[in-house]
C-alpha cells in the first residue's frame, strides 16, 4: 500500500515534530511502565502479607452473651454454676464438622486439659505468681491459644463490655468486675482443677507461637512425632524441677491421684515475652503450659471421664470475602450462642494498608500521566494538522480519499507511538526492575531469614517445611525486565498506546473532513 | 466526427453564490458553454469575476452549485469526485501545489498511487513525463523546494499527466514564471491539445495566453455589473 510508504516518507522527512512526539509518548510510556511495576509489586507484596498472616478464624467464649444470659436467667450464684455447666464444651468433632467446609482451605486446633504433677512442681516465681492469682488468665489461655491476632482485644469485649453509657462508667466497670470473678470461679470449678495445662497441637503448622517466633527450643527439639508421648516444656519449669531434655515426667489426674501419664521430654522452649509484650499477661502462665500433642492429649482423657478438655480451632480461610458465609454456616451446623468467631482481617489489613496505598497512588498517578499524556498529545497533533493543512489540500486536490488521508495521518502516529513507546517501556522497564526491587527488597529478606528463624524455634534442625506451609511467600529479585514488565504490563502498556494513537488521530481525523481541499489551497497562494 | 462526440464537458445553466454571500450575490449566473477535445481554452476576465470559482466547480473542489456540469454525459453532482479528480482531469495551480517533502518524481509516484493504475516501469514512465515537460531524470531525484518555480510548474503538469487524463485544468499556470518560461510551458499546453487530443483548459490575465489559444470564453462580473 502506497500510504503506508508515504506515512513513513512522511515520518522521516518531519524528524522535529515527531521527535517531539516521540519523547512525549516516551515519558508517558516510561512512567506507565514504572506505575504498573509499582502496582505489580505492590501486588506481589500484598499477595506475601496475605500468605503469612493467612484468614484465621478462631472460636472463643461469647463473653457478652454468656454474661448477659446468666444475668437474666440466674438468680444466684448456684444456678450461675448451673447454666455454665450445660454449655456443651466444644468437642474435636464438632471443630471437624466446621472444618469440613468449602470456605476452609485448611484448620488445625489445640486440645488442651488441666493436670497436676507428679514429683514436679509448678513455677511459682514471684513474675508468675503475680498473674496466675488472678485466675482469669488460665482460660484466657486455653480458650483462645491459637488466636495470632494482636488485636483481639478489639473483637472481644470484656465481661459486660456491652452495658453502661459513659454517665454510668464507674458503675458498670464495678459490675463487671464482679461478674468476671464469679464467671472464673465456674469456669474453675468445672475444669481448671490441674495446675498444668497439657496442651495438644495436631502439626507444626498449628504451632503458631513457635512460627511467630513467640516461643523458641533453647534445648532438644519439637519432636516431629505427633503420635508418640513426647512433649516441651518451659524453662522455668525445667530449671525449677532440674528436668533436662531425654527425661520424663508424670503428669496426674486433679481428680483421681492413680490416673497417671507419662510424658518424655524432647525439647526446653523459652519464651519470647518482649516479642509479645502486650499480651504478657495474658501469655505468661505458659510457663506451666506442657506442649505436646493431640493424640497424646486424646489419651489422657480417654483415661478419665471427669477430664474436661478444651479445644481451641483455627481455620484458615481461602478467602477472606468468605468470613460472613463460614460464620452463618458454622453458627447453621449448630455453634451455640455462648461462642463466637473471631477473625484476624483487621490485622492483615493494617499490615497492608500502606502498601495498598501506594497502590492506589500509583493507580491515581498513572491515570493522570494518561490523561495530560493525551490531552497534550492531541494538541501537538492539532498543531500538526494545522502545519501540514497544505499536504491535506493538496492530497485532497489530487484525488486522494479524505479516508485514505486520515488512515495514512493514523498510520504516522501509531508508528510513532508505537517506537517510542517501546523505547520508552524500555527506560521505564529498567527503572522499574531497580523500584520494584527496592519495595520489594525488605519482603526478600524477610522470606529468606523467616525459614531458617522457624526452624530454630523448633529446635533448629532442618526439616522439610514448605515455605509457603509456614505462610512465607518466596519472592524473588527482579533480575531481567521481562520478570516485570511482563505480558500483562506490555499488553497494558499497548493497549495505552493505541488508546493515545486514536485519541491523537481524532483531531486528524475531525480536521481532514472539515478542511475544503479549495480553501486550504487558497490560505496557501 | 460529429460534434458532440467532441464535448468532454458541458456547462448548462450553472449559477454559482458562495454560502457566506448575500442572498443575491452570485459569482456568476446562468452558465453554460461547452468544451471539446483537442483545444486549448483560456477562461479570462478581471480579477474577481469568478474565473477560479469556475475553476474549482469543474474540477469538483466545489459543489453547492446550481444547473448541471457534465463530463462526458456524466452528471458531475453523481460522480465519485476523488476519483474523478485522480483519473479524469488534471489540476494544475499558479502556486504549483507540490509536495514539498518529496521530490520530484515522488510528487508524481504519488499521482500514480492515488490513482491506482499499473504501471510496471514506475521509474523510466516518470523519466519519460518529466522528459515531456523538459525536465531530465536528475530533477526527479531532487526535493521540490531545490526546484525554480518554472521548473515546479513543469513537475506539476508532468504529475497532471501522469494518469492519462482527458482534461488539463489550469489556474494561471505561468502567472509566476517569465516570458520564456510561459512560452516553453504553453508549447507543452499546446502539443498535449493537439498531438495528445486533450481538453486543455487555463485561467489566465495573460494575453499572450490568450493568443496561444484555441477558444476565449470570457467570464463578466456579475456584481459590478448590477
Ligand atoms: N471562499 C469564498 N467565500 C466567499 N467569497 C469568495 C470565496 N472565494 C472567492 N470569493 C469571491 O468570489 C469572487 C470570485 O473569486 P475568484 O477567486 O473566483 O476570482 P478570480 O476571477 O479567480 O480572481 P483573480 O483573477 O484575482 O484570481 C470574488 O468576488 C471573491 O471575493
Ligand atoms: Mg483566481
Amino acid at each position: 500500500m502506497y500510504i503506508i510508504k508515504n506515512a513513513f516518507i512522511s515520518i522521516f522527512r518531519n524528524k522535529g515534530r515527531n521527535i517531539l512526539v516521540g519523547i512525549i509518548i516516551m515519558v508517558i510510556a516510561s512512567s506507565c511502565a514504572i506505575t504498573l511495576a509499582i502496582r505489580s509489586s505492590a501486588d506481589k507484596i500484598v499477595t506475601s502479607y496475605e500468605n503469612k498472616y493467612p484468614v484465621t478464624v478462631t472460636i472463643g467464649m461469647n463473653r457478652a452473651n454468656l454474661t448477659k444470659s446468666f444475668k437474666e436467667n440466674a438468680s444466684s450464684q448456684e444456678e450461675m454454676i448451673e447454666n455454665f455447666n450445660e454449655i456443651e464444651p466444644l468437642t474435636i468433632e464438632d471443630i471437624e464438622t466446621f472444618g469440613d467446609s468449602d470456605y476452609v482451605s485448611k484448620y488445625n486446633y489445640t486440645y488442651s486439659v488441666s493436670l497436676n504433677g507428679k514429683d514436679i512442681e509448678e513455677a511459682t516465681d514471684s513474675l508468675v505468681k503475680e498473674t496466675t492469682t488472678t485466675k482469669t488468665e488460665t482460660e484466657t489461655k486455653t480458650e483462645t491459644f491459637t488466636n495470632p491476632a494482636p488485636s483481639r482485644g478489639d473483637h472481644m469485649p470484656p465481661f459486660g463490655g456491652d452495658n453502661g453509657g459513659s454517665t454510668e462508667t464507674k458503675k458498670s466497670t464495678t459490675q463487671r468486675k464482679t461478674t468476671t470473678t464469679q464467671v472464673e470461679n465456674i469456669r474453675n470449678e468445672r475444669a481448671s482443677k490441674g495446675v498444668f495445662t497439657l496442651q495438644g497441637y495436631n502439626s507444626y503448622e498449628a504451632m503458631s507461637e513457635f512460627i511467630s517466633g513467640n516461643y523458641t527450643i533453647t534445648d532438644g527439639e519439637v519432636s516431629s512425632d505427633f503420635t508418640s508421648n513426647n512433649c516441651v516444656i518451659s524453662e522455668e519449669l525445667a530449671t525449677l524441677n532440674e528436668l533436662k531434655v531425654g527425661d520424663t515426667i508424670t503428669l496426674v489426674s486433679p481428680d483421681d491421684e492413680r490416673i497417671t501419664y507419662d510424658l518424655n521430654i524432647t525439647g526446653i522452649y523459652k519464651e519470647n515475652t518482649e516479642e509479645a509484650s502486650d499480651m504478657r499477661s495474658m501469655f505468661s502462665n505458659s510457663v506451666n503450659t506442657i506442649i505436646t500433642n493431640v493424640t497424646t492429649v486424646k489419651d489422657v482423657v480417654s483415661k478419665d471421664e471427669d477430664f474436661n478438655p478444651t479445644v481451641s480451632p483455627t481455620y484458615i480461610l481461602k478467602d477472606k470475602d468468605d468470613i460472613e458465609a463460614f460464620e452463618k454456616e458454622v453458627t447453621d451446623k449448630g455453634l451455640s450462642e455462648y461462642y463466637m468467631l473471631s477473625d484476624n482481617i483487621e490485622t492483615i489489613e493494617n499490615a497492608t494498608k500502606s502498601i495498598i496505598s501506594v497502590k492506589s497512588f500509583a493507580t491515581t498517578f498513572l491515570i493522570i500521566t494518561l490523561i495530560i499524556g493525551a490531552v497534550v498529545l492531541l494538541v501537538i497533533n492539532m498543531i500538526n494538522i494545522r502545519e501540514r493543512k497544505y499536504e491535506i489540500g493538496v492530497l485532497r486536490t489530487i484525488g486522494m480519499r479524505k479516508s485514505l488521508v486520515s488512515l495514512q495521518f493514523m498510520f504516522e502516529l501509531l508508528v510513532v507511538c508505537i517506537v517510542f513507546l517501546l523505547i520508552g517501556a524500555g527506560i521505564g522497564g529498567l527503572t522499574s526492575v531497580k523500584v520494584s526491587n527496592k519495595l520489594l527488597a525488605n519482603e526478600i529478606a524477610n522470606a529468606e531469614t523467616d525459614m531458617d528463624a522457624i526452624n530454630d524455634n523448633f529446635g533448629g534442625k532442618m526439616r522439610d517445611f514448605r515455605p509457603e506451609e509456614m505462610g512465607i511467600t518466596q519472592l524473588e529479585t527482579i533480575e531481567t525486565m521481562d520478570a516485570i514488565v511482563d505480558v500483562k504490563v506490555l499488553g497494558e502498556l499497548l493497549l495505552i498506546g493505541a488508546g493515545l494513537t486514536i485519541v491523537g488521530s481524532i483531531a486528524s481525523m475531525v480536521s481532514i473532513s472539515r478542511f475544503s481541499p479549495l480553501t486550504i489551497l487558497k490560505e496557501r497562494s | 466526427m460529429n460534434k458532440k462526440a467532441n464535448v468532454v464537458l458541458r456547462l448548462e445553466d450553472v449559477s454559482y453564490r458562495y454560502k457566506d454571500a448575500k442572498k443575491d450575490e452570485y459569482v456568476f449566473k446562468g452558465l453554460s458553454y461547452a468544451f471539446e477535445e483537442g483545444k486549448v481554452y483560456a477562461i479570462k476576465g478581471k480579477s474577481g469575476s469568478g474565473k477560479t470559482t469556475l475553476l474549482s466547480l469543474i474540477s469538483g473542489l466545489e459543489k453547492g452549485y446550481t444547473g448541471k456540469i457534465y463530463y462526458r454525459d456524466k452528471d458531475l453532482s453523481k460522480v465519485k469526485l476523488d476519483k474523478y479528480r485522480n483519473s479524469d482531469i488534471g489540476i494544475v495551480f499558479q502556486s504549483y501545489n507540490l509536495l514539498v517533502h518529496l521530490t520530484a518524481g515522488e510528487n508524481i509516484l504519488l499521482s500514480m498511487n492515488i490513482n491506482g493504475m499499473k504501471e510496471h516501469h514506475k521509474k523510466e514512465y516518470v523519466n519519460s513525463l518529466l522528459e515531456q515537460v523538459g525536465l531530465t531524470k536528475e530533477h526527479a531525484k531532487r526535493r521540490v523546494l531545490k526546484l525554480s518555480g518554472g521548473e515546479q510548474q513543469r513537475v506539476a503538469i508532468a504529475r497532471s499527466l501522469s494518469y492519462h487524463p482527458d482534461i488539463i485544468l489550469a489556474d494561471e499556470p505561468t502567472g509566476n514564471l517569465d516570458k520564456e518560461t510561459e512560452d516553453d510551458i504553453l508549447k507543452i499546453f499546446k502539443d498535449l491539445a493537439h498531438k495528445e487530443n486533450k481538453c486543455v483548459i487555463i485561467v489566465t490575465h495573460s494575453d499572450n495566453v490568450v493568443k496561444a489559444s484555441d477558444e476565449v470564453f470570457e467570464l463578466k462580473s456579475t456584481k459590478k455589473k448590477d
